[in-house]
């Protein structure tokens, strides 16, 4: 369905204040902006986010289909305060002059929660209501066809959101986007550029791009219903041999294999309770049935009053619900392993490593893989079992200044603070230059009692990722003791403080 | 118990040099359910050559070992088995040096990580042992007596071996360190090199005389040897002797730069 070319073209921003624009684009917080976005499909099935907190459709059919821009407005903005989310709508010719429309401040008195207190444009002067102001009860703002461009003129310059600009137009003279878009448009092009450009087109009420909207996903999973709830696991195993075939097919048909498979079981309760499932290769209908079985057992022996802990979750009530998520795909290529060199699993060790991990949790079991670095914790790189993994620092590498071998047996994944002193009691450290204040002589970990040190060796000054200070920089100096009881220790400066990093015991 | 115990006769080292026999004395039913493993069907678990006088016999399938709190005995246990080709898991050690434990001879490749096994200890660890060789497991709790001989059970059933990192009061075998004294390492010089070790082992049945060896655990480069026969017991009160071992021809030039050793300035050096 094409538009006529240069007939007016509509946009509905949707803004939820609940999501700053801080919010980062994954993460939980944008997650749960998929609740508005769902529920602005139903209107339309082609949103765009743009980011959390704004999506946009565009408006020109479905105003047609639900009987106008303000009643759509209306009924969009009612679905997502149902969800419980406060929102406001804006209609105008561009994406960005519906955005700032639905950000207007002051204009619906039926809105209950104002907008943000952190959102910029909230604090920007009330623009002069040149489009149609939002009626009483209308959360939002819908500007009139035609109407853009003087919508935007009072608005700041700082709205474009272009800092460089922020800045050099005021200086410049030009205030507000109504001066910026009297420029002409291959001056404006001359002297900014290609962003000077596209802010030109926003500014005149023109989108700096079209509107791309996301394509509705089709839904692979399957799911099988109990009525009555399923108390036994049998047949539920068995509709998961079915259910499993269907969803394979599914995939099959479109060309696709899955990596994961969630399943997820809802009891008569209501309760969710939901594991991935991964294998190398792909999982058979038989191989799914079988995560299925492992899967209740493990909620049946968390079910044991007796064994079972605190906060784990356990099967109340019987089933209502199997559902089979398909996860991470793939296109369907077959797998073949290596002829050398691929490490092989035999079943029975697969198998009962994935019954842990039904008991425990998908990253409970893990598989050690040896990797590079300078600390004793570093070699090492734990991958859970199923999936691959490659060390983030490469083995194999000269790693100048790592810890020589016999490497420590015990190697605390958190270092364990620890006090050093000397003959009379003070605190041994070690200056910037690694010359020690005094021999160390009593070393007391985690507030123990204290034992002598009858030899030591160090300080090993380290000073790893400089360049990095925000993130990984580090400066040790590490200190090897051995103590009265036999032990010894692997022990460091850092900060001050002393921290036993190993033990080697 | 005792009599399928007794059905797995130690081998005696002089006999089979500590390679794995030929299974003609595991348990019929043992040997036809073992078809899919990774080792060859015999009724005992291969150790480093440095454990073969502490016990001459491997370690049993079927056993429980107790190597109490050293963690790099219990690792250099489980070593024999993970270098023939066993599947090791080791559960509840959360804080364990892989590093360490790829250096006393364990295949790395071939180990399950379980850190915090949880209150259903049990009940994992009975999933363990049914597809590994070799648990490695420090309770998180003590165990009932009827918990603890329902996993003894468990474990003669599968045909694995347990080492208990800890006490276990059921065990075959416990081993456990009398002495210790490092090498290398003199007071604000040197660097830890190796460590001297006198490890007793005392248990049940065939096990009941206690034997006592000196080993070096680790040695220089982290593999576990046995302390040669001339350097069995270390004179009392004399340190160490590095230079049986040879590490003085190792120097401080092949740690490479980075590692300065000594080349520190320092005021107050013992």
């Amino acid at each position: 369905m094409g538009r006529a070319r240069g007939a007016a073209r509509r946009v509905l921003a949707v803004w939820c204040p609940d999501w700053p624009p801080g919010t980062p684009d994954s993460g939980p917080e944008a997650r749960g902006f998929e609740q508005v976005v769902a529920a602005v499909e139903k209107f339309c099935p082609r949103v765009e986010v743009v980011r959390p907190g704004m999506c946009a459709i565009g408006a020109t059919g479905p105003a047609r289909y639900f009987g106008g821009e303000e009643s759509l407005a209306r009924k969009i903005t009612d679905a997502v305060t149902a969800l419980g989310f406060a929102c406001r709508a804006g209609v105008a010719d561009s994406l960005f002059a519906a955005q700032l429309a639905a950000q207007a401040p002051g204009l619906a008195p039926g809105l209950a929660s104002g907008p943000a207190p952190g959102s910029a444009h909230a604090a920007a002067p009330g623009p002069a209501r040149t489009g149609a102001p939002g009626r009483a009860g209308l959360p939002g703002l819908i500007v009139a066809p035609g109407g853009t461009r003087a919508f935007l003129a009072p608005y700041p310059v700082s709205v474009l959101d272009v800092p460089e600009f922020a800045d050099l137009l005021p200086r410049l003279g030009i205030w507000t986007l109504g001066d910026f878009a009297r420029l002409p448009a291959a001056e404006a092009a001359n002297r900014f550029g290609a962003p000077g450009k596209r802010a030109h087109r926003l500014a005149r009420g023109l989108d700096a791009r079209p509107l791309a909207p996301r394509q509705p996903s089709a839904d692979l999973s399957v799911h099988v219903d109990f009525d009555p709830p399923a108390d036994q696991a049998e047949p539920v195993i068995f509709a998961a041999k079915t259910a499993a075939e269907r969803m394979h097919a599914g995939l099959a048909a479109r060309g696709l294999a899955c990596v994961r498979v969630q399943v997820q079981a809802t009891c008569a309760d209501g309760q969710d309770i939901t594991r991935l499932w991964r294998h190398a290769g792909l999982l058979s209908a038989l191989a799914v049935a079988e995560r299925v079985r492992w899967q209740l057992d493990g909620w049946r022996a968390g079910r044991d009053p007796d064994e079972r802990s605190p906060g784990e979750t356990a099967l109340t009530g019987g089933i209502t619900r199997l559902r089979l998520v398909p996860d991470q795909l793939v296109r369907a290529e077959g797998r073949q392993l290596g002829l050398w060199g691929d490490a092989v699993i035999s079943d029975r060790v697969a198998r009962a490593a994935t019954r842990v991990q039904a008991m425990l949790g998908h990253a409970a079991v893990m598989r050690p893989v040896l990797a590079g670095g300078r600390d004793p914790a570093e070699q090492v790189t734990l991958v859970p079992f199923g999936d691959s993994g490659t060390p983030l620092l490469p083995a194999g590498r000269p790693w100048p200044g790592r810890i020589p071998a016999p490497a420590p047996a015990t190697v605390y994944p958190v270092p364990r603070p620890a006090r050093v002193t000397d003959d009379s009691g003070t605190t041994v450290t070690v200056t910037g230059r690694a010359v020690v204040s005094a021999p160390p002589a009593r070393l007391s970990a985690d507030g123990g009692p204290w034992l002598t040190v009858t030899a030591w060796a160090g300080p090993w000054p380290v000073n790893e990722r400089w360049w990095a200070a925000a993130v990984s920089a580090r400066r040790r100096a590490r200190f090897q003791l051995v103590t009265g009881d036999g032990n010894a220790w692997l022990a460091a400066v850092q900060d001050g403080g002393w921290l036993i990093e190993a033990s080697y015991d | 118990m005792g009599a399928e115990i007794a059905q797995v006769t130690p081998l005696s080292p002089q006999q089979d040099g500590g390679q794995p026999r030929p299974a003609d004395r595991a348990r019929p039913a043992d040997r036809a359910r073992r078809g899919d493993g990774v080792l060859p069907d015999v009724g005992v678990l291969p150790v480093l050559p440095a454990l073969r006088e502490l016990l001459p016999g491997g370690l049993p399938r079927g056993s429980v070992v107790a190597a109490g709190d050293w963690s790099l005995l219990c690792l250099a246990l489980a070593a024999g088995a993970s270098l023939a080709g066993a599947w090791c898991a080791i559960a509840g050690l959360p804080a364990l040096g892989v590093a360490a434990a790829a250096g006393a001879g364990l295949d790395p490749g071939r180990l399950l990580l379980i850190a915090d096994p949880g209150a259903g200890w049990p009940h994992v660890l009975a999933s363990l042992l049914d597809g590994c060789d070799l648990v490695l497991l420090r309770p998180p709790s003590q165990p009932s007596a009827q918990v603890r001989r329902r996993l003894e059970a468990v474990t003669r059933r599968h045909g694995g071996v347990l080492v208990v990192a800890g006490d276990w009061a059921g065990a075959q075998c416990r081993l456990s360190v009398a002495r210790q004294e490092w090498a290398g390492i003199g007071t604000g010089h040197g660097r830890l090199r190796a460590r001297r070790v006198q490890v007793v082992a005392d248990g049940r049945g065939a096990a009941a005389r206690p034997l006592s060896r000196w080993l070096w655990l680790p040695g220089p480069d982290g593999a576990v040897t046995a302390v040669s026969a001339g350097h069995g017991e270390p004179e009392a009160g004399g340190g160490p002797d590095i230079g049986e071992l040879g590490i003085g021809e190792l120097g401080i030039g092949e740690l490479g730069i980075g590692w300065p050793g000594d080349a520190i300035p320092r005021r107050s050096a013992g």
